[in-house]
């Protein structure tokens, strides 16, 4: 009973992190029509500084190196993770935002996970290279004595608290205005700017959202697992990110759960089954990525709005040739109002 | 200096397979005009078809290499009309279309991996001793590399230049739909396009893994975005600038070499990709409305 418990916290943890990095990811690509070709990286930064200012300094000569070791209480170690995502969300729109068509920004992102991944993974005095860090110091472990079931139970219920937040932060800016003007963006950026707004800003804005909410999922997975190497972010975990949000509906967070549920949990859960064939050990995560390759390019032809697309705005109209009321009878008996959704 | 000389050389070289793939992936966005990130995977592909045919096959080395660049040509070929051609007859947005070639790399990517497995490869030829040219060092796989590449390169240029289609790809390349009102195939010049796009990322990854010597399925991946520093800087979509581009890329990651470790070459390149696109985005050679 015990095991199928850990089991059912573990994939609860798993689904919720890979929930915020598709909210994120959302209001990067579904509000404002970023590409960002690597979440994944943000997952990894957020993690990694969280860590390095959560633990202590690397003990000498044991042959581990990372830079920091700050020993700082988990709260203010969290933080700076998230605002670490943030920064380098910031550092890639100041280069790739301004005035550049969406594929500029695309290669950009591309680029900069492929050198932060190779960086990282030959600098061994960073995060210790391709080891990766280890021992990450568990949050609330202080608390009481935990049973190891009772610390995932307990850390499933926080992941979830935060996520449900996160969730709700994401629905608030979505109805907002700087919300409508994202979707603006979005839909058509000369119109935008032609309206006098500053569209930089705006995208930069939704930039550096979404990858604090990256980095939150980041935080959030190497305090749960308590390690993190770099061969756990490649750009393939990326594009798990990526089909969960295309095939829930990109722009609706209601299909960023459901595809991060189908996606993420289903399908990487159900394929983990798959019987082993010991002469090709990497069969079955090839296969994976095949599927979800496949699964991608299939519903951005056949449904590119997703299993729950984006709800439309309704306008309110007087029909025409009636006379008979005046507007605010109208609005009164019922039409919606405008930008409602 | 005779540092400065032999990272030179190198440079030499390797701007020489950058060019090949760095025009071959710039005549295709020229044409089609959206980026094709799976390209990383076709310069695999290139290489492994033709270390099949010459390593599993016994083919000799340049039978081999052609039966693998023709192959990757067809890859590309398939690609297009299953994947791209139906999403441009639905006339999606740019948005897919860079989504559905990401996710095309993963997929080539993870099939590639099925059948090549994970782990090095290496092409079956004896390594040749150095030649001195001038103050150059060159082994006789270099000046093959560097003479594939010049070769190619004027083979594009009278293409472009000479050849019907080579002018059809040019008007596309500046406006695709006055092309289609003056009578041009759009649909059949593109297929050309991709079959040459393919090519030279077949090529160019059968030199690539020449000069690295092992190589293995994600090699082309790796290499992509030193392809896009190479592209963006010479101006995105345009051959000439490619060319250029890849000279300078080529160039100075290996000459930058001389003052920082050689590991951190692709750092080099990416620190350009952001200088020029911070100075200068629309490239040396800059084309009006793409940028």
């Amino acid at each position: 009973m015990d095991i199928i418990l850990g089991y059912v916290t573990t994939i609860l943890v798993f689904f919720f992190t890979y929930n915020i990095f598709t909210l994120g990811l959302n209001i990067q690509f579904g509000y404002t029509g970023i590409l960002n070709f690597t979440v994944i990286t943000f997952m990894a930064i957020g993690g990694y500084v969280a860590a390095v200012l959560a633990m202590p300094k690397a003990p000498a000569g044991s042959g581990i190196y990372y830079i920091l070791g700050l020993n700082l209480p988990w709260p203010i170690a969290a933080l700076g993770g998230v605002l670490a995502a943030g920064l380098l969300g910031y550092l890639i729109g100041q280069i790739a935002l301004k005035r550049l068509r969406s594929d500029y920004l695309a290669i950009v992102t591309l680029a900069t996970g492929t050198l932060l991944y190779g960086l990282i993974g030959n600098g061994t005095s960073i995060f210790d290279g391709w080891q990766g860090l280890f021992n990450v110091p568990q949050p609330f472990a202080g608390f009481r004595t935990w049973t190891p079931l009772g610390y995932s139970i307990f850390f499933t219920i926080v992941t979830a608290v935060i996520f449900v937040f996160l969730w709700l932060f994401a629905n608030r800016i979505y109805k907002s205005p700087l919300g409508r003007v994202m979707r603006a963006v979005r839909d058509d950026q000369d119109v935008v700017e032609a309206f006098g707004k500053n569209t930089f800003k705006i995208r930069m804005t939704a930039m550096v959202l979404g990858s604090m909410y990256v980095g939150v999922g980041g935080v959030l997975t190497i305090a749960y697992i308590t390690a993190l190497s770099p061969a756990g972010w490649t750009t393939g975990e990326t594009f798990v990110v990526w089909a969960a949000l295309l095939v829930g509906g990109r722009g609706n967070n209601f299909g960023a759960i459901v595809g991060s549920f189908l996606v993420a949990v289903v399908f990487n859960e159900a394929t983990r089954y798959l019987p082993q064939i010991p002469a090709h050990p990497n069969l079955i995560p090839d296969i994976r990525y095949v599927l979800i390759g496949l699964a991608v390019i299939l519903s951005v032809y056949f449904r590119p709005q997703g299993v729950f697309p984006e709800k439309k705005n309704t306008f309110f109209e007087v029909p025409l040739g009636d006379n008979s009321k005046t507007i605010e009878e109208h609005l009164a008996g019922g039409l919606s109002k405008v930008g409602e959704q | 200096m005779s540092l400065f000389f032999l990272t030179l050389g190198f440079g030499l070289v390797t701007a020489s397979v950058l060019s090949l793939l760095s025009v071959g992936l710039s005549l295709q966005f020229g044409v089609t005009n959206f980026v094709n990130f799976a390209y990383g995977s076709y310069l695999s592909a290139g290489m492994l078809f033709t270390w099949t045919f010459s390593a599993k096959l016994h083919f000799p080395f340049v039978l081999a290499t052609v039966c693998g660049v023709i192959l990757t040509a067809i890859l590309a070929l398939i690609v297009n009309e299953v994947v791209f051609e139906p999403f441009a007859k639905r006339r999606k947005s740019i948005f897919y279309m860079l989504i559905v070639t990401f996710g095309l790399s993963l997929l080539l990517d993870s099939i590639l991996q099925i059948f090549y497995g994970v782990g090095f490869d290496k092409f079956p030829i004896k390594q040749s001793a150095a030649i001195k040219i001038g103050p150059f060092d060159f082994t006789g796989v270099q000046l093959l590399i560097i003479l594939v590449a010049v070769v190619s390169m004027v083979v594009i240029h009278l293409l472009l230049t000479r050849t019907s289609l080579g002018k059809k790809m040019r008007a596309m390349s500046d406006n695709p739909d006055l092309a289609k009102i003056s009578g041009i195939d759009t649909k059949s010049v593109t297929r050309a396009t991709w079959a040459i796009s393919g090519a030279l990322a077949g090529l160019g990854g059968v030199v690539l893994a020449l000069n690295t010597v092992y190589f293995e399925t994600t090699t082309g991946d790796s290499l992509l975005f030193v392809i896009f520093a190479a592209v963006i800087l010479g101006g995105i979509g345009q051959t000439y600038g490619a060319m250029l581009g890849a000279l300078v890329i080529g160039v100075v990651t290996e000459v930058s070499a001389v003052w920082v470790s050689s590991a951190y070459k692709t750092d080099v390149a990416f620190l350009i990709l952001v200088i020029m696109l911070l100075v200068r985005p629309q490239g040396i050679i800059a084309s009006q409305g793409k940028a």
